[in-house]
Parts: structure tokens; C-alpha cells; sequence
């Protein structure tokens, strides 16, 4: 089943230049995949990623996320949408620093008004599963930046929404918890199905998904799938961006 | 967790960003509370208890007024410290509503926060003013001179007022703050945070502007007080020029001053001077309107303040009448009245004061110019210690009534050098010879001119078969007239005991007392309201630190990391603040020291003493806060560069 479809996506930020952030962009993800979206600095990939997250409107083209488009919906609908639909992962995990771990993760339950007892079995079942359980208690300055993104991690899980979107998410993270936290999406886009869609720099991060859509100058440039192996579609990874050009040293073409 | 726990603890674990606006708004809970405290209090109920009935009105009304005044303000001050709030927690929303919080819930949240707030500054500030209402009580009884006290009672009322009264004020806040946060987009909100602010430019026209703007507005009160020309635009204009001005000096001049100060850089590249103006011309470009509004705020607080204070001064009875005692008669009355004048001189000897004496009967002319025979203005003028004066037969001498007389006749001379004095059918011309500059005769009001005793007496020859005798004025001179208190008291005592109220005696010793009473109600009037307003703009600086503090940790843990000392990091962080602190009083301090300038022309005597006064009672408040927030503040930074 299709749950994200992008269509002819077009984005102009007019100013005195007007500028074409991205132009006819067409994306399709089925339900279970696990997308990653790279390129360069500056490609259009965050522009491309807060259009399908609904924060930013398209100037062309439509998006329909579950048969959707949440630019029809109304704001009240729209954030009912988000609340329902859609779980986010940020660079900089956005936690809420007057809640606790566990306030953070049941937020947008608490939200949609969901029954106590339900909420407290979701995140204790999810807490274990991210291995989270210890920090449960704990406010947002006390815990680690991996444990914090585990954290943002369950926080967009918990209400199993039909899509979940990552920003980078181990862009502030150091590589022994940036690979815990690949690990963990990873384990649950394969057991719970869980569709998602990471947009990121790193190329070991990206060899986690299942296909990888590079953008270059707005536009679409190229698509890999996973083949035999991870350290495989790493090296096919390294070699796209080596031929994207002008900014492929950005990447050591060795695995960490 | 349900929506309610989740706001609830959003107020509750950020005590430190919202104390200090909690706490202001519990103080100014707790000076409406005391305002209602007292004009409820059943021995001040009908009007407050004083000697006169135009005071206890004029108490009562300042009550009211001021009440209001604080309950204006606070309403303005809590809207734009919310504001601030919002701005500051734009990102927080942001994620918000990514996770699906829709417009409606996040209105319900604020809402609930601000009440939770509210509610929280209505108890605590009524709280304390319950707890302190005693001590309240006596200084308000000392400061408006009502002799027997003010017990204490049961404030049902003002508890009820109050509560009512900030209720509705928090509920209105809380309105409001849902309705600040509709314009901007979701994408707007998130990247709040990231834009980099940009560098604050000034223009060098408008920085010139603002200092030529305030020396103009300076310069047209003085004229105004100097050449005493009393014209309410000239006064308006000034004003309005110097507001004008202050405003472009905090936002123009300043950011001017400071990038001027960027390209010195032998100045810049010293030290910490280069960290320290850097970040200061960042902290005055946002906090600009606020400063402004501090220092225009302040400047009108002190004049006002200083201004109430020159009120009671003893010097103000006296510059407008010399005489301890004035005591008015008729003719008919004379018996009475000289039993009246034996108990006043018995009595002044009896408290072993010195007094002169001296009788004045001013008479008016068929034309209306009022007369004083030379013999009787001599004996008042050698009375206060002037030599005589002697005048030919068609001479006078312009003798001012009131201080404003006085002050034209001292700038511009007498208005005319001479009168046409019609006495029955004969006219004739005298030649005015001077303008006196002090005030030698009682309860006279315009102009009074002196003149030979032969004239005097033809003037009230001609108006013989007239029935109404004029008064005249028994003048008893006391140099140690603030003495004369007891003194007063036993005289009217005796003038009353003859149940016979129908006299005219006027105290110096009275009419001072009054002026203080008066001014008792007006500084504490206009002081409650300037120590709410300088808790608001201290507050409003401690909250800007802290809206700062996560960015300012970051790039002080940065700096720390490159080579700068605890020491260094104190140094830094004390100048931006003795700046933030000090230079809108600075401004206010100059704005006001200017006014009183101004004032001091219109008056006789020093109002220095006062001025100071006011000077140093709001800068210890603001040296207090200054260091507790420099405390507070810097305890902060440092734990968390370590």
C-alpha cells in the first residue's frame, strides 16, 4: 500500500531574486519501506522534507500522505492529521525540557486525549523496546544526547503514526549513539512495519534504509536500493555522492 | 499526564524563567491590597481624618487615583512581560504543534498557565499584605499625621476588591496571550530559535537627532522657568521634545554610539571590551522601547515625587506669607478683637518668643487700586527687618501679593510707571517709584500699591458714606515661627472658649502642617506607585537575562573554552548589567535633575535636598536588585561552564 506519494512537487521562495528551492520532484514510499533521502548542502532536501512534514506549503505539485493531502485539510484537521498521522524526529530532539522522559513520550497521546491506563502500557512496551526504561523519570538535561534522540525516537513512535519523518537524527550525535539510534529505527521499521523517511548527510546512517533518493539543485539525481549486504549499499552510497560532485569529500569514504 | 498536569507542570518546572514575573505581579496584588486596605478602613471610610476638608478629599481621591494608576500599569506591564514570554518560548510552540497540538489546545494551555500564575500572584501578594497590613497601618497612620492611629481590622472588603479586581485583570491577560500567538507560520515558529539576529544598524542623522531633539526640549523649559514665560505650550512642546528625543537616543544613538565605539580599536581589541560591547549592543537594541519606556516613566516618577516633597516644605508657607500669625478685623469687632490680639501676645510670651507687630488696612480706590498708607507699610517692612522707605506726595511702590507677582515683578520691573488714583470727584497721577521683590502684606491678592499717607487718607476720606468698613490686618512677625506650635494650639483653645467662632486668625505654623499633611498622602500616593513601577522595570531586566540565558551559556561555555577566566566572565557580565540597570535612571536621573533646575527658578527656596532624596531612595532599591540578579545570574553562568 502507498503511503506517501509526491507529485510534480514544485517550491519558489520569492524574494527580490526568487530562488527554485525544488522543482517536479516525484516520490513514492509503500507501507514498511524505509527511505532515505540525500544530497548536498543546500539540494533542497529539508525544503523537500518540511513540505511532506506539512510545515512548509508547496508552491506546485501535491503531496498525499495515506491517500491525503493535508494541504486540503483545515488547521483544526490539519493538526489533528499530524497528531494521528505522523511522528517526527528532529536533529536537535526538540524534547521539551519542562517534561520528563516519559511526559515527553506520551505527549501526543496526552494530546488526543488517550485513556491513562493505555497510555502508561504504550510507553512502558516502547520504553523496553528502546531500551529507555531507566531513564524514564528523568528530565531532559539529565540524559545523554543518544538517549535523548531514543527518547524523540518513541516520542514519534508512540501513537504509531503512518509515517514517521527523521531530520538528521544523529547529526548531533556522536557514531556509537548515532548507530544505537539507526539501530533501534531500523528494528522497528522491520518488526512493527514502521514507515519512515530520513533525510541525512550521513552516508552510515542512510545504509540503514531500504532505498536512498539523492537530490542535487532541487531536483531528483538518482535512487539506489539495498542489495546483499549494509556494508554493500554503503560503498554504492559513497559512490553516488563521490559522483554528485563538488561536495563528495564532505564524506570520508571509509565506514567509521 | 493528562492536558492540565501537562500545562500545569510547564509553569511549575520553569520557576526560574517565571519568577520574577510572578513576583511582580504579586507586588503589585500587594499595593492595590494595601490601597484598599486603607481607603476601606473604617476611620478613614469618610474621607481620611484631617484638618481640613479640601485635604481629606484630596487623600481620598489619591487613593482612588493611584489604585487605578497601579492597576493600569500592571495591566500593561504583565501584557508585555507575557509577550515577551510567547516570543521567547516561539520554538516550544512550534514542536507543539508538529506533534499535532491544534490552535485550540495550545489558546486552552496559556490560558491555563496564565490563571495557574494569576491565581498563584492574587493569594501570595494578598497573603502578604494581610501579614504586614499591622505594620501598613502605622506607617500610613505616621505618614498622614492621623494623630490617634489606625487600629487594625478585618480587610473583608479590600481582600474581596482585590481578588475581584486581579481576576479579571489575569483573565484578560490570559485573553490576550492566546490572541498574541495568531499571526506566523508553523515553519516561522520552528526556526525562531535559529535565525541569526542581524547586526543593529543606526542612522547617524536620527543618532544626531535625538541629542539635538533632547537639548531643545531642554532649552524650551528653561525659557519657560527662566524668563518666566507661562506659556503651557512652550512647557507641552519641551516635554514632548525630550520624550521624542529619549526615545531616538535609546534606539538610534545608542546602537550608534556603540558601533562607534566597534571601529576604535584600540579601545575594542582591549581586553574584554571587545566581548562586552559586542554584547551590549545586541542587549540595548532589544531591550530599546523598554529602556525608554523606563527612563521617561522614572524621570516623571521623580519629578512628580520631588515635586510633593518641595510641597511641604517649610519654606513654601513662608515664601507666600512672612507672618507667624495674621489676624483680620472690622471696626464693629474691635472689642473682641483686641481681646483676641491680647491673647495672642500673652501667649507668644508665655512660650518665650520674640514677635513684632504690626497693623495694615489696605483700602480700594472708586477705580479699584488697592491702597496702603506708607506709615502702616513701613511698620509691616521694618517688622520682617527692611529699613523704611520714604515717598514724595505723588509717588508709590508696587508691593507683590502672591509669589507669582513677586517673581514678574523681580524679571520685568513694574507692568506700569503710573496709576490714576480717583478719589470721589478728583483724579490724580501717581508716579510708581519701584516693584518690591518680597511679600510684605497679608492676604493681599493682585496688584497693591503703596502710597504717601496724605493720598491714603483723601482715598478713604471719599468714600466716607460708605456702609462697609474695610479689615484690618494685625501682622504678629516670629523668626522661630516653626516653634509656634504649642503656642497655636493654646490660642485657639482660649479664642474658643467663648464659643464665638466668628474670627479670622491665620497660622503659619497651621497652614505649613497642612502642607505636610498633604504631602504625607501624596508621597505615599506617588511612592507606592513608583516603588511598583521600578519592581516592574527591574523585573522586566531579570527576565530578559534569563529569556537570554540558554544562548548566553552556550557562548560564555564556548569563551570559557578559548581562555577566560571566572574573574573575567564576572567583569563582562557586571558591565552589561551596571548598564542595564543604571542607564535609564541615568537618563531619568538627567531628564529630572533638568525639571527641578527649572522648578528651583519658580521658587525661593533649595528643593536640592529633596531632589536628592528621591535620587538616593530609588537608586539604593535599584543598587539591591542590581545585585541580587548580578548574583543570581552569574552563580548560574558559572556552574554551568564549569
Amino acid at each position: 500500500m502507498e503511503i506517501l506519494n509526491v507529485r510534480n512537487l514544485g517550491k519558489v521562495y520569492k524574494a527580490a531574486v526568487s530562488h527554485e528551492a525544488l522543482s517536479n520532484i516525484n516520490l513514492s514510499i509503500n507501507e514498511g519501506e524505509f527511505v532515505g533521502i540525500m544530497g548536498p548542502s543546500g539540494s533542497g532536501k529539508t525544503t523537500l522534507l518540511n513540505m511532506i512534514s506539512t510545515i512548509d506549503r508547496p508552491t506546485s505539485g501535491e503531496i498525499s500522505i495515506g491517500g491525503k493531502d493535508p494541504f486540503r485539510l483545515s488547521q483544526d484537521q490539519l493538526a489533528m492529521f499530524r497528531r494521528r498521522e505522523l511522528g517526527f524526529v528532529f536533529q536537535s530532539f526538540n524534547l521539551l525540557n519542562t517534561l520528563t522522559v516519559k511526559e515527553n513520550i506520551l505527549l501526543p497521546l496526552a494530546l488526543d486525549g488517550v485513556d491513562l491506563d493505555e497510555m502508561n502500557r504504550r510507553v512502558g512496551v516502547l520504553a523496553e523496546k528502546l531500551g529507555i526504561t531507566s531513564i524514564l523519570d528523568k528530565r531532559t538535561y539529565e540524559i545523554s544526547g543518544g538517549q535523548a534522540q531514543r527518547t524523540a525516537v518513541a516520542r514519534a513512535m508512540i501513537h504509531v503514526p503512518k509515517l514517521v519523518l527523521a531530520d538528521e537524527p544523529t547529526g548531533n550525535l556522536d557514531s556509537k549513539s548515532a548507530r544505537d539510534v539507526m539501530e533501534i529505527m531500523d528494528r522497528r521499521n522491520k518488526e512493527d512495519k514502521v514507515t519512515m523517511l530520513l533525510v541525512t548527510h550521513d552516508p552510515v546512517a542512510a545504509s540503514y534504509c531500504n532505498r536512498v533518493v539523492f537530490i542535487k539543485d532541487g531536483q531528483l539525481y538518482n535512487e539506489i536500493t539495498y542489495g546483499d549486504s549494509q556494508s554493500a549499499f554503503y560503498q554504492k552510497i559513497i559512490n553516488v555522492l563521490s559522483l554528485l560532485g563538488g561536495s563528495g569529500h564532505e564524506f570520508s569514504p571509509v565506514r567509521h | 499526564m493528562n492536558f492540565r498536569q501537562f500545562a500545569i507542570n510547564n509553569v511549575l518546572r520553569s520557576k526560574r524563567t517565571y519568577i520574577a514575573h510572578f513576583l511582580s505581579s504579586a507586588f503589585s496584588v500587594m499595593i492595590f491590597f494595601t490601597y484598599g486596605l486603607l481607603s476601606f478602613h473604617p476611620q478613614l471610610k469618610d474621607g481620611l481624618v484631617s484638618s481640613s476638608g479640601t485635604l481629606s478629599m484630596l487623600g481620598t481621591m489619591g487613593m482612588t487615583v493611584s489604585q487605578y494608576i497601579v492597576f493600569v500599569f500592571s495591566f500593561f506591564f504583565l501584557l508585555y512581560s507575557v509577550g515577551a514570554f510567547i516570543k521567547v518560548r516561539k520554538k516550544e510552540f512550534g514542536i507543539l504543534m508538529i506533534l499535532g497540538m491544534s490552535r485550540k489546545q495550545l489558546n486552552r494551555m496559556l490560558f491555563i498557565e496564565n490563571i495557574l500564575i494569576g491565581a498563584a500572584a492574587i493569594i501570595a501578594g494578598m497573603g502578604i499584605g494581610m501579614l504586614f497590613s499591622k505594620l501598613i497601618l502605622l506607617i500610613s497612620a505616621k505618614l498622614m499625621a492621623v494623630d490617634q492611629g489606625l487600629p487594625f481590622y478585618f480587610p473583608l472588603q479590600a481582600l474581596v476588591m482585590t481578588a475581584v479586581a486581579y481576576a479579571v485583570l489575569f483573565l484578560l491577560i490570559a485573553l490576550f496571550s492566546s490572541l498574541m500567538l495568531r499571526k506566523g507560520t508553523l515553519l516561522a515558529l520552528v526556526k525562531a530559535e535559529e535565525s541569526p539576529k542581524p547586526q543593529p544598524k543606526a542612522s547617524p542623522w536620527l543618532a544626531v537627532l535625538a541629542v539635538f531633539l533632547i537639548a531643545a526640549g531642554y532649552g524650551m523649559v528653561m525659557v519657560f522657568a527662566i524668563l518666566q514665560i507661562f506659556n503651557l505650550l512652550l512647557l507641552l512642546g519641551g516635554v514632548v521634545l525630550v520624550i521624542t528625543g529619549t526615545y531616538f537616543l535609546f534606539t538610534q544613538f545608542s546602537v550608534y554610539f556603540m558601533r562607534y565605539l566597534q571601529k576604535r580599536e584600540r579601545f575594542f581589541f582591549r581586553k574584554t571590551n571587545l566581548l562586552t560591547v559586542s554584547e551590549l549592543l545586541y542587549r540595548i537594541k532589544d531591550n530599546a522601547v523598554m529602556f525608554f519606556l523606563v527612563s521617561v516613566i522614572s524621570a516623571s516618577a521623580f519629578t512628580g515625587i520631588g515635586t510633593t516633597l518641595a510641597i511641604g516644605d517649610p519654606g513654601l508657607s513662608a515664601m507666600e506669607n512672612p507672618y507667624a500669625y495674621t489676624y483680620s478685623m472690622y471696626d464693629e469687632d474691635e472689642d473682641k478683637g483686641n481681646r483676641h490680639l491680647d491673647i495672642i501676645r500673652e501667649e507668644l510670651k508665655k512660650g518665650g518668643l520674640d514677635y513684632k507687630e504690626a497693623e495694615v488696612t489696605p483700602i480700594f480706590t472708586d477705580n479699584g487700586v488697592k491702597l496702603i498708607k506708607l506709615s502702616e507699610y513701613n511698620g509691616l517692612i521694618q517688622s520682617l527687618g527692611y529699613p523704611a522707605e520714604t515717598l514724595g506726595d505723588l509717588e508709590g511702590i508696587l508691593t507683590p501679593g502672591t509669589v507669582s507677582e513677586k517673581n514678574s515683578y523681580r524679571i520685568d520691573g513694574p507692568l506700569s510707571d503710573q496709576f490714576e488714583v480717583l478719589n470721589g470727584k478728583t483724579s490724580e497721577i501717581v508716579k510708581v517709584l519701584k516693584a518690591e521683590t518680597f511679600i510684605a502684606v497679608p492676604e493681599s491678592y493682585g496688584e497693591t500699591l503703596v502710597v504717601s499717607d496724605r493720598l491714603y487718607e483723601d482715598a478713604l476720606q471719599a468714600q466716607q458714606d460708605q456702609e462697609y468698613g474695610y479689615a484690618a490686618y494685625h501682622t504678629f512677625y516670629v523668626q522661630d515661627w516653626k516653634n509656634t506650635g504649642d503656642v497655636s494650639r493654646s490660642i485657639l483653645e482660649r479664642f474658643n472658649e467663648n464659643e464665638d467662632n466668628s474670627y479670622y486668625l491665620k497660622s503659619l505654623y497651621f497652614d505649613w502642617k497642612n502642607a505636610q499633611q498633604q504631602n504625607g498622602i501624596l508621597l505615599m500616593v506617588s511612592g507606592l506607585v513608583g516603588i511598583v513601577f521600578f519592581t516592574f522595570a527591574a523585573s522586566f531586566v531579570y527576565f530578559r537575562l534569563y529569556a537570554d540565558l540558554a544562548r548566553d551559556e552556550q557562548q560564555y561555555r564556548m569563551i570559557a573554552k578559548v581562555g577566560l577566566s571566572k574573574k573575567e566572565l564576572g567583569i563582562i557580565i557586571t558591565k552589561q548589567l551596571v548598564i542595564m540597570f543604571f542607564l535609564p535612571m541615568l537618563i531619568a536621573l538627567i531628564h529630572s535633575g533638568v525639571a527641578f533646575v527649572a522648578l528651583q527658578q519658580l521658587v525661593d527656596f533649595s528643593i536640592v535636598g529633596h531632589s536628592l532624596k528621591i535620587f538616593i531612595f530609588f537608586l539604593s532599591i535599584q543598587i539591591m536588585y542590581f545585585f541580587i540578579t548580578r548574583w543570581r545570574y552569574l552563580e548560574r553562568l558559572n556552574k554551568m561552564i564549569q
